[in-house]
């Protein structure tokens, strides 16, 4: 053995119990997981044992570290759909009693079930695994100096390119837009999901509208690149993640104006992976994490709305909530009055018709 | 190993088969002329392998069959739901048929039970048929997918054609410059080479980012055309979120693949070679074909080989300046990996674009001769 695989041995040995302590969080990277941080773990009873490390969503690592046995993620960041198809196959532990007895409660009482259905949302099966995190939203955004008239404010405007001129960016996957298809076309936003599960015919009304632009489209496929395509004035209107937009509002001072109808309400999850090496810290850290205190603290760092409805009244209460005494109201997707003119995504509907409905799209897209 | 695992799962569809073993069985003797719907002891199966079945080892099963139709995935759960609810009271149906469909009014649907048909086997092509545009009809006879749904078959082409394309003009452009590089005196050659190699070790991400800048309607590549009056402004070439994008990106970033075995072959033909064969009444263009030409083709198929394989199998690069149409087939590889777990479609897939690249090494063999490759 050289002396340098001895060190190295050595090393392990005392820095190893350091390590495995740490609880492996596995997140979206950049200003997400910045505000995660700083909203998570720098309020947790012991910071440096929370560990953050950057993934691209999806399910495939996950299911390769459960499958392979070797975990080294606690925790993973997850859409709904995943957290769905991950409870159901076993990858997130079902740990619905612990969040039952362990989630903290909000200001009057409310259990986390209780805040997420004040909120709108329907039960599925991630609620057993995981625990809510954030709203966030694809909303239409634009820059008001593209528009010296009128300027667009809904749906049918975004689809309309003979009464605003201009080139549209579009991501290069189906969910957000094709919803937002249908209420230019007339659904009610709400509405939304609904006609889509039980109208035959809805997939193909949404394409039909989403013709009238496609020759009009810049499909992106990176969360910054709307907000370039847009300050570059290569498109005149873009969608976006709210988050991205709000930030360059806040940051970086762009003066960008949101079109809340029709924006597209998604969720986001923390899971316990199963098998977690450190399961019973990323237990209490997901219940930290889930507080109505900390989500409302995240949104100080990012504009992403609470997912406990007892989050929000702690944010109106304290405003100026943001950086540098700012309103962070203004920014905020989830508050009521947007909530109406809103689709909330329907995760179970998307975990089944997901992967049908992104290759036809993919072959729209691309005819 | 690897590779004989992804062979493997390519075409396994056993973890769905210790799940439903007796529905399918009872499955495999209904006689789809005679009856719409298939008989009672299979919606009996069924109803038992749900009610009794681990429920995880259901919920991969879930993911597997909700890629032969869409609409498993909640059929099944809410359906589950009820199975339970009716074994907990203690309450078995006496017809099983009638209880399913009374829960779920899909049970009624024969496409449902028409796409069961696609996992009663062990090991099942499926697969590889899905990668090729193609599904099964009621009876398991190979059929073309839905139009709106045929995304792959072009996507292969579009995969080889940009790679071909990518290679060609990888050579084009490299040739002149290696050819430069090898025959410039050593101080010019070496400041020459730092611009090669400069862009080679810059993050690849920076350089995508970058002909995201020069290409983009507002760029510089259309500010400039348009400054000259080439177009005028409202006639901006679409450079970028397309085909073209991705064909002009992935040249520039694959160039010194090409560049750096044609330099290194070049560099050892002795200068000698031309002036003889012009000295023996050669004309420049003829000596430079039949003499020189002849001794860099090592050098070109080396280079050739390695930036088709790192072409076709290209990721990153497409996926940022593609935009519509200039994605390859690696982003359904990701996309079924990470998104939608149909890691059977990921090994054919995978094993499909293998089988590519061996078709290409053979036809490689043929012609020019493996040995004959040469990096240096």
């Amino acid at each position: 053995m050289s002396k340098f695989t001895k060190a190295f041995l050595f090393a392990s040995i005392i820095f190893a119990p350091f390590i495995a302590n740490a609880v492996t969080v596995a997140s979206w990277g950049g200003a997400y997981t910045e505000s995660q941080q700083k909203a998570y773990a720098d309020t947790y009873s012991d910071p440096s044992s929370i560990v953050f490390e950057n993934y691209n969503g999806g399910l495939g690592e996950t299911r390769a570290q459960v499958e392979s046995g070797n975990v080294t993620w606690d925790l993973v960041d997850v859409l709904p759909a995943d957290a769905i198809t991950g409870c159901d196959e076993g990858l997130f532990e079902d740990i619905s009693s612990e969040i039952a007895s362990m989630g903290v409660p909000g200001p009057n009482g409310e259990s986390i079930a209780e805040d997420m259905e004040a909120n709108g949302l329907n039960y599925h099966s991630g609620w057993d695994c995981c625990v809510p995190q954030i709203f966030w939203t694809y909303v239409v955004f634009y820059d008001p100096d593209a528009f010296p008239g009128e300027k667009p404010d809904s749906m049918a405007d975004f689809f309309d390119v003979e009464k605003f001129p201009g080139k549209r960016g579009i991501h290069t996957w189906a969910d957000g837009i094709i919803q937002k298809a249908l209420v230019a076309d007339g659904v009610a936003p709400n509405a939304v999901p609904t006609v889509f599960a039980n109208q035959t015919g809805a997939i193909d009304r949404a394409f039909e509208v989403m013709d009238k632009i496609k020759d009009h489209v810049v499909f992106w496929s990176a969360g910054s690149q709307p907000l370039e395509l847009v300050k570059s004035g290569e498109v005149v209107m873009a969608v976006a993640y709210n988050g991205r937009v709000g930030a360059a509002n806040l940051a970086e001072g762009e003066n960008f104006e949101y079109i809340w109808e029709g924006q597209v309400l998604d969720q986001e999850y923390l899971c316990l992976t199963t098998g977690a090496p450190n399961r019973e810290a990323a237990l209490d850290f997901m219940m930290h994490a889930s507080s109505p205190a900390s989500q409302a603290e995240q949104a100080k760092y990012i504009t992403y709305g609470p997912m406990r409805a007892s989050g929000i009244p702690i944010i109106e209460a304290n405003e100026p909530w943001g950086p540098g005494g700012v309103d962070i109201m203004p920014h905020m997707p989830n508050t009521p009055e947007r909530l109406k003119v809103s689709i909330v995504n329907d995760p179970q509907w998307w975990s089944d018709n997901g992967a049908e409905i992104s290759e036809r799209y993919s072959a729209w897209m691309g005819n | 190993m690897p590779i004989g695992d992804m062979l493997f799962r390519s075409v396994d569809d056993s973890q769905i088969n210790s799940v439903f073993p007796n529905t399918f069985n009872e499955y495999k003797k209904w006689d789809k002329e005679k009856d719409e719907l298939p008989p009672e002891e299979v919606y009996k199966a069924l109803f038992e392998e749900l009610a009794y079945g681990e429920k995880i080892q259901i919920g991969r099963a879930l993911t597997r069959m909700n890629y032969s139709k869409s609409g498993w995935k909640s059929l099944i759960k809410t359906t589950s739901r009820e199975i339970k609810k009716a074994v907990k009271k203690d309450e078995l149906p006496n017809n099983y048929k009638d209880f399913l469909i009374t829960a779920n009014e899909k049970w009624a649907d024969p496409t449902f039970w028409y796409a069961m048909g696609q996992m009663v086997n062990d090991t099942t092509p499926i697969y590889y048929w899905n990668a090729l545009d193609r599904t099964y009809d009621q009876d398991q006879n190979v059929i073309m997918q839905d139009e709106n749904r045929r995304i792959y078959i072009k996507t292969w082409i579009k995969t080889l054609k940009i790679s071909v394309y990518v290679t060609i003009f990888c050579l084009i452009l490299g040739f002149p410059v290696a050819h430069l590089l090898a025959n410039l005196p050593l101080r010019y050659s070496n400041l020459l080479m730092i611009f090669v190699l400069l862009p080679f070790w810059t993050s690849l991400l920076v350089r995508t980012t970058a002909w995201i800048v020069m290409l983009q309607q507002n760029g510089v590549i259309n500010g400039i055309l348009v400054w000259l009056g080439i177009l005028n402004d409202d006639g901006r070439l679409q450079l970028v979120y397309n085909e073209t994008g991705t064909l002009i990106a992935m040249t520039q970033i694959l160039l010194p693949f090409m560049i750096l075995p044609l330099y290194s072959v070049m560099r050892v033909i002795p200068k000698s070679h031309m002036r003889a064969a012009q000295n023996l009444g050669a004309k420049p263009a003829a000596a430079f074909w039949r003499v020189y030409l002849p001794q860099t083709i090592p050098g070109m198929s080396a280079g050739g080989l390695l930036v088709f394989v790192l072409a076709i199998g290209y990721f990153i690069t497409p996926e940022l300046v593609g935009g519509k149409d200039g994605k390859l087939i690696g982003h359904w590889i990701a996309y079924h990996l990470k998104t939608t777990l149909n890691w059977g479609l990921c090994a054919a897939l995978g094993a499909i674009l293998l089988g590519v690249m061996l078709i290409f090494y053979w036809l490689y063999n043929k012609i020019v001769g493996i040995d004959n490759i040469k990096l240096g």
